[in-house]
């Protein structure tokens, strides 16, 4: 289970040429995340879902309140934890130079994998997410969904408890997008514990047991799609997410 | 996961040896220290074996004698005559390399010092000397005195404790001097990669994630940077020892020198060099981390480069001595313990002394550089 309390991100920027102030990417922001659970985390650009995913897999670190991974901490357990965490956003990017198979030998490496239960590993993803034919070719000259299949597989390696996935199917084709939902739902069922940010809410409604709407760094609703749905009287999240900022459209 | 630090290093080489610009500035740099000993070898050469009859056009402004048209002839002097104001003429024109005007016993030899003038002079000098002897020869004989027992009064004879060489050491010297500049170039591209080009390519973001403490991701890269300007500075040396051998054959300025150097002098440079790659490299990251963007931390880098080679600018061209208080100053150490290393001045306590005070200084650079990848500053800027 992870457990977030009351996460607070402040920063600083620049106001104008002379001044600066404070900023909050994320205010407050509290959930928990089960096992066997597939969390949503809505909103538009620049709502704070990136800040917050980067602060639960460790690459930032809150202003104020916890992070738990069954109960465990990241000042006393970083390493521990970033083991069992699998971080794949639409941004992350892999190593050019190496081939898709070099990649998951040098994560293998990192996570300690078993050198003799490697290649039956690495093999296993290959036919899951069906990267026969380039697993030996250079990252620089795969296609953009190719490139998303390595670094979906290279999350794999490790057998994570945890996912966190950070619109992960931006810019993807609508069939290299159905593999990553498609996975990430057999993992749900594995007993996973899986937080998926996207703005895409139709996405979101389709996968996820629960959803947290954030807006300008807050929680603005919570609960399971068909509750959210009924207390806001829409038929979708969309209309569900603009029902709830009362059309409030104002950019960050 | 024991050995994520072997980990991070095996990424960091691969991607080393698989960029070729990386590569380019590795091997390609080197290759320009065999052409500079023998392009220094063969402009001493030239200095140095320049053919008599391009500085021995004499002016001579008076009438000369016999015994001194004869000494001028053996001595391969063309003798050009004429009053003094032909010669200037002939002389602005360069078609004489100096003349000589003359005041009752005093000559004047008329010259701008220029490269020819030099040589030209010397000549002239030599031709002054012999016909001085033959003079003063020549009235101790009239005068019934053995001249052997008063021109030889005293004997001076020279003897050469240990052959010197301007020009081999002065080429010598600026070979190691390349050495430490290449080292230096070699560093900073994988450097500015590692760290900025790493963060603007996106790859930064998914290395945080692995489970590896950022302590072992910054001395798998500084250690990457490290290997790339060793290797660089071990193929510089080899070339330099490569370039004296075979330069030794082909000038005649190494005639008499021993251009090989011994196997402790070996040691000793590669010492030098493996504490100065540590030094630079880590110095390079410190500055590439904190830069933005992979042109911001080449721009950065740019200065650090000169200010590695005006130390040892200096030093070389001053002849700035080996003490314990230099050889803890960064920059000039490496240079002036490389002299030593020419010279065969080794001194154990100085080179002690560079390789300890190198050991603070990159532990207090990769303090600053593991503090600065806590950053958010630097991880995330943008």
């Amino acid at each position: 289970m992870i457990k977030v309390e009351n996460i607070t991100k402040k920063f600083i920027r620049n106001k104008n040429k002379k001044e600066k102030e404070e900023f909050y990417a994320d205010k407050n922001i509290s959930f928990e995340a089960n096992d066997g659970e597939i969390i949503g985390i809505l909103g538009p650009n620049g709502a704070g879902k990136t800040t917050l995913l980067r602060m639960i897999v460790g690459i930032l670190e809150q202003t104020t309140g916890n992070i738990t991974f069954d109960k465990m901490n990241y000042k006393d357990n970083e390493i521990e934890i970033k083991k069992s965490i699998a971080y794949l956003s639409g941004n992350t990017k892999l190593y050019d130079t190496l081939s898709a198979y070099e990649l998951l030998n040098m994560c293998c490496d990192i996570y300690g994998v078993d050198k003799e239960k490697r290649e039956d590993r690495i093999d296993e993803i290959t036919k899951v997410l069906g990267m026969e034919q380039f697993l030996y070719n250079k990252i620089a000259n795969l296609s953009t969904g190719q490139t998303q299949k390595v670094n979906l597989a290279r999350c794999l390696v490790h057998d994570p408890k945890y996912y966190i996935l950070d619109e992960a199917t931006t810019g993807l084709d609508i069939i290299s997008s159905q593999i990553i939902l498609n996975f990430i739902k057999k993992e749900r069922d594995k007993g996973k514990t899986i937080i998926y940010s996207t703005h895409y809410m139709e996405e979101a409604e389709n996968i996820c047991n629960r959803v947290i709407m954030i807006n300008k760094g807050e929680i603005i609703k919570s609960g399971t799609p068909e509750e959210i749905k009924v207390s806001t009287k829409t038929t979708n999240l969309r209309d569900a997410f603009f029902e709830v900022i009362g059309g409030d459209l104002d950019e960050e | 996961m024991k050995n994520n630090l072997w980990n991070i290093l095996k990424k960091e080489l691969r991607e080393l040896f698989r960029d070729k610009k990386s590569l380019s500035m590795m091997l390609i740099i080197p290759i320009f220290i065999p052409l500079l000993v023998i392009g220094m070898s063969a402009l001493f050469e030239s200095q140095i074996e320049k053919k008599q009859d391009e500085y021995n056009k004499i002016g001579f402004a008076y009438e000369m004698s016999d015994v001194e048209k004869n000494i001028a002839s053996e001595m391969n002097i063309e003798v050009i005559s004429g009053n003094e104001e032909e010669l200037s003429k002939k002389y602005d024109e360069g078609k004489i390399n100096l003349y000589i005007t003359k005041q009752d016993n005093k000559y004047i030899i008329n010259t701008d010092g220029s490269d020819n003038s030099m040589f030209a002079s010397n000549l002239i000098e030599s031709y002054f000397d012999t016909y001085k002897q033959y003079l003063q020869k020549n009235y101790l004989q009239e005068n019934n005195i053995d001249s052997n027992q008063v021109l030889d009064i005293i004997v001076l004879e020279e003897n050469m404790i240990k052959q010197d060489n301007f020009y081999v050491n002065y080429i010598k010297n600026y070979a190691f001097l390349f050495i430490i500049m290449a080292i230096t170039v070699s560093a900073t591209y994988p450097a500015t990669d590692t760290t900025a080009g790493e963060r603007e390519r996106g790859t930064l973001e998914t290395l945080l994630t692995f489970p590896i403490k950022s302590k072992d991701i910054i001395l798998g890269k500084f250690l990457g940077v490290t290997v790339s300007s060793m290797i660089t500075g071990i193929i510089s040396l080899i070339l330099t020892i490569i370039s004296l051998m075979v330069t030794k054959n082909m000038f005649s300025i190494y005639d008499g020198v021993n251009t090989m150097y011994s196997l402790t002098s070996i040691l000793f440079a590669v010492i030098v060099i493996i504490a100065y790659s540590f030094f630079i490299s880590g110095l390079c990251i410190a500055v590439a981390s904190t830069a933005r963007t992979f042109k911001e931390a080449q721009s950065a880098l740019t200065p650090l480069t000169f200010i590695s080679f005006f130390p040892s600018m200096i030093a070389f061209m001053t002849g700035i001595e080996t003490t314990p208080l230099f050889s803890v100053v960064p920059f000039l150490n490496f240079t002036i313990i490389f002299t030593d290393i020419n010279n065969g001045t080794i001194d154990i306590l100085n080179i002690l002394l560079m390789a300890v005070s190198t050991i603070i200084y990159i532990s207090i650079v990769l303090g600053y550089i593991i503090k600065q990848y806590k950053s958010e500053k630097i991880l995330f800027a943008k």
